[in-house]
């Protein structure tokens, strides 16, 4: 499908569109929780990727090529938007305890009310808001392993990470969503 | 310490949710209570992400892609 793309033919766009928005729409969507942005996100996305079709190298896997750019899309939109979220383990990098207090986030940080939350239908689930308090490199990570089915492998060569970064993120964000919704539970 | 009683690893309890824990480990899960309780509570959680449905954007996005996408014409694949 890719190959004739790179042909020019408007059919094989079309095709690679329909393949993948809802895909990219929802990794986008779960990352910045807006369904407006998610899909401007997800439309600049595309054009990036069907625009610059011929740079694509075949070694690479094509969705995860349009995963790399989604992804990049909404981490620099959320950090030119500061917007962050809770995160009871703090930096990726934070080891002890004290860099763990030290860099966590507050509920504040997020911006979204509590009210934007309930309003959501669709993020509306108990996993879905616990997934919405991940810090959005855990977060890319486990939709990408759970959602998609990616491998460890795939996942650090689709978001540049080193392979043991990627194990840490999804075994964290396992690991804080289990808390969130076992509290949710009690 | 051997295969059987050594307690699993975070990635083992993921390939045992999975269903491709080799059976030497499945063995120590079934002795294990610690291990068990661990595994089971990880299951949940993995359950529940890989039902997580796609969603859809809203009708009209490939149309809206394509308006801003420019397609190659054969003569450019030439000069390529």
């Amino acid at each position: 499908m890719v190959a004739w793309a790179k042909q020019g033919h408007d059919a094989a766009f079309r095709e690679l569109v329909r393949r993948y928005e809802r895909p990219v729409f929802s990794l986008l969507y779960r990352m910045v929780r807006d369904r407006a942005l998610a899909e401007d996100l997800a439309q600049e996305t595309f054009i990036k990727v069907l625009n610059g079709i011929k740079s694509y190298r075949p070694e690479f896997k094509f969705s995860s090529w349009i995963f790399k750019i989604a992804n990049n899309a909404a981490i620099d939109h959320l950090r030119r938007k500061n917007i962050d979220t809770l995160s009871l383990d703090g930096a990726p990098s934070a080891e002890t305890p004290e860099q763990m207090r030290a860099t966590s986030l507050q509920l504040g940080d997020r911006g979204e009310s509590p009210l934007d939350e309930v309003e959501n239908r669709e993020l509306g689930t108990a996993i879905e808001q616990a997934i919405g308090r991940l810090r959005p490199e855990y977060r890319s990570c486990i939709m990408l392993r759970h959602v998609e089915g990616y491998s460890y492998e795939e996942i650090a060569e689709t978001l540049d990470l080193p392979l043991g970064t990627v194990k840490t993120y999804i075994h964290r964000a396992r690991n804080e969503l289990r808390g969130y919704l076992e509290d949710r539970r009690d | 310490m051997t295969e059987t009683t050594l307690h699993l690893t975070t990635d083992e309890i993921e390939l045992w949710a999975q269903g491709l824990l080799p059976a030497a480990r499945a063995l120590h899960l079934s002795e294990c209570s610690l291990c068990r309780v661990e595994a089971d509570r990880e299951r949940k959680v993995i359950l529940e992400l890989v039902q997580l449905p796609h969603f859809a954007p809203t009708a009209g996005f490939a149309d809206r892609v394509m308006a801003q996408v420019k397609v190659p014409t054969p003569s450019d694949s030439w000069k390529a």
